[in-house]
């Protein structure tokens, strides 16, 4: 196992936290040495001989949740999106999506009744059904960013968040778009893997024993089923941006550089006129981000051949989103594409923020968990998560605590 | 690798045949729905509507082809009538300024104030064709009906003291002056569509609280 792991090229991707419950025996202690050091204490038919380019492939697809780390960050982007969203509307959500709506359940019924589309809030005319629905939205967005149960958390989020966007399309953004999709595909996904009270819970058990087939299989459909969800997350973003690309290209406004100048100036759209008009009052200013936008997301998805480039205009794409989110009053429109760009992040980087951040986040929330179930701590101990915690897994949170307390010193 | 049964390894292969050509042909999907119409797109026009539509909707064009460059403003006006029978027509209210006001300052404006009548005005211009004795489908009279209650709302049950008998709504939009250094000229001043007297009744008001 830690052989093939070391040759493939998306190593880093499938570490201690990542690593299936059959293979996670031998990865927690490995996964950091050098390949081949290790032997697979698991019987194999074949040792000596190298697996073929299509048993690796094979392998890659039904063994292997990719990117579990872009998988977290993109579930916690969009859960904190969403649940933001929720929480700063929560004085209006009657008026938005509620009883108190100007597109009543009448007028919406109608419009369902066209489009076909999914809402769970036309069972009932009833507030009480209403405020259960949003309140468990909250929840769900709280739960799916923590990734508790996560796979039970993502189809609550997914069954809320669609259900109150379809009660009202008409409030609506882009924003809205992106976590409407986002809501659906995470449900596919494998996205507990990492960066989760899941994750967390799974280190501390015991190591399972073999899997049995049955159960090894359905571990095997699901993989792949997260593998494909994975596929669409990507792609779905590369369809955002060679579409808002490629239709600007047409442009005039973008064509004669000035576009930028448009959105500073439209009254829904500036929050604060002042920095809206710093911003558009240099021609070199407007003209290079003008063109820069375009040429961002027109060349994206064709820098997906090269890390390096990839990387650098990811990076700028991220702080056009944050500038967006300032300038045009758009915070949570910004933080879901953020959160969608996040797929596309490089795995060298998660893994840097997972060692200084990571463990201490988790035990953090796993305190916080335990304070709430009211479960008294056994030991104050620095770092230790609890009394049957074994040598090697102590190990690593050793090691995390201390680069932990050298970034912090 | 784990070394699999003949069964277990069917079912695995069968399934993963599955859904990668199931992936295959959505994503495909969703580029011919978001390509400009083409030879393809026309041909499976409607099994690609089956796919996208209504959960997975493609709005990437985003400021494309050209951002918007016109602001847009709504007013409405009431009549009233009295108690001793006297109709009054009441004076315009900025709706859209109640609107920007909310959000300047906010550094996360509400749906309610940066989406609501916006688009609520885009539904109802979107459902009502500009010619003259054009027929307005299902869809025109819930963006007549949602529009109306978006200022109702806001106008509360009575104004002055009085019952509210009709509404009428004027839409305006002023082009946005070109920036500084651009040698167009273009006239800034604000365009009114002025929309007819709609009645208002009791029922216009249910829920809005």
């Amino acid at each position: 196992m830690a052989g093939v792991r070391g040759r493939l090229p998306g190593a880093g991707v499938s570490g201690p936290i990542a690593a299936g419950e059959a293979e996670r025996r031998p990865a927690a202690g490995i996964g950091r040495q050098r390949a081949g050091t290790a032997a697979d204490p698991a019987p194999q038919p074949a040792p000596a001989a190298p697996a073929t380019r299509f048993e690796r492939l094979f392998d890659a697809f039904t063994a292997r949740v990719q990117l579990p780390r872009q998988a977290a960050v993109v579930r916690i982007g969009i859960a904190l999106a969403w649940g933001g969203y929720l929480l700063r509307e929560w004085p209006n959500r009657r008026e938005l999506y509620g009883d108190r709506s100007p597109w009543s359940a009448e007028l919406a019924g109608k419009l369902l009744g066209e489009t076909h589309a999914f809402t769970v809030l036309t069972w009932s005319d009833s507030r009480l059904w209403f405020e259960l629905v949003y309140h468990l939205g909250l929840l769900a967005a709280v739960l799916l960013a923590l990734g508790w149960r996560t796979r039970a958390s993502s189809l609550l989020f997914a069954v809320t968040a669609v259900s109150l966007q379809n009660r009202n399309v008409l409030v609506g953004d882009g924003g809205d778009n992106v976590v409407h999709l986002m809501a659906i595909y995470l449900v596919l996904v494998r996205c507990g893997r990492a960066w989760s009270l899941d994750a967390r819970r799974r280190r501390r058990r015991p190591p399972p024993g073999p899997t049995a087939e049955p159960r090894a299989v359905l571990d095997a459909l699901a993989t792949m089923v997260h593998n494909c969800g994975m596929l669409v997350i990507a792609a779905q973003v590369v369809l955002i941006y060679s579409t808002a690309g490629w239709y600007k290209v047409q442009g005039s406004r973008w064509q004669d550089g000035t576009a930028l100048h448009y959105p500073l100036h439209l009254d829904y759209f500036t929050p604060w006129p002042g920095l809206s008009g710093l911003l558009g009052a240099s021609l070199l200013v407007t003209f290079l981000l003008t063109y820069g936008t375009v040429i961002l997301q027109v060349g994206f998805p064709f820098t997906l051949a090269n890390r390096r480039l990839k990387n650098v205009l990811l990076a700028l794409m991220m702080a056009e989103h944050l500038a967006i989110a300032v300038t045009l009053g758009l915070p949570f429109f910004s933080l879901a594409m953020i959160a969608a760009d996040s797929v596309f992040l490089p795995t060298g980087v998660l893994l840097r923020v997972e060692r200084r951040f990571g463990r201490w986040v988790e035990r953090r929330a796993g305190r916080w968990v335990e304070r709430r179930a009211g479960r008294p701590r056994q030991k104050q101990g620095r770092e230790d998560e609890d009394g049957r915690t074994d040598g090697r897994q102590e190990g690593v949170a050793e090691r995390g605590s201390e680069e932990l307390r050298q970034a912090s010193g | 690798m784990r070394v699999w049964s003949t069964p277990a390894l069917l079912v695995i292969c069968l399934t993963g045949a599955a859904l990668l050509g199931g992936t295959g042909l959505f994503l495909g999907a969703l580029f011919l729905h978001v390509a400009p119409a083409n030879a393809v797109s026309r041909q499976y026009q409607g099994d690609l509507d089956a796919v996208v539509y209504p959960e997975f909707e493609q709005n990437w064009k985003l400021f494309a082809p050209n951002p918007l460059q016109q602001d847009l403003t709504v007013d409405a006006q009431l009549q009233t009538i009295g108690e001793d029978g006297q109709v009054r027509t009441r004076d315009w209210l900025d709706l859209t300024a109640q609107d920007i006001a909310a959000i300047r300052g906010n550094p996360a404006p509400s749906h309610l104030d940066q989406n609501m009548l916006r688009r609520a005005v885009d539904f109802y211009r979107s459902t009502h064709p500009e010619q003259e004795g054009a027929v307005v489908g299902p869809r025109g009279a819930l963006a007549q009906e949602y529009l109306k209650r978006i200022a109702l709302q806001r106008f509360g049950r009575t104004a002055g003291g009085e019952r509210v008998l009709q509404i009428r709504f004027r839409l305006g939009t002023a082009t946005i002056a070109p920036p500084a250094w651009s040698p167009e000229q273009v006239d800034t001043g604000v365009q009114y569509q002025e929309l007819p007297w709609w009645p208002v009744s009791e029922d216009d008001y249910r829920g809005l609280g």
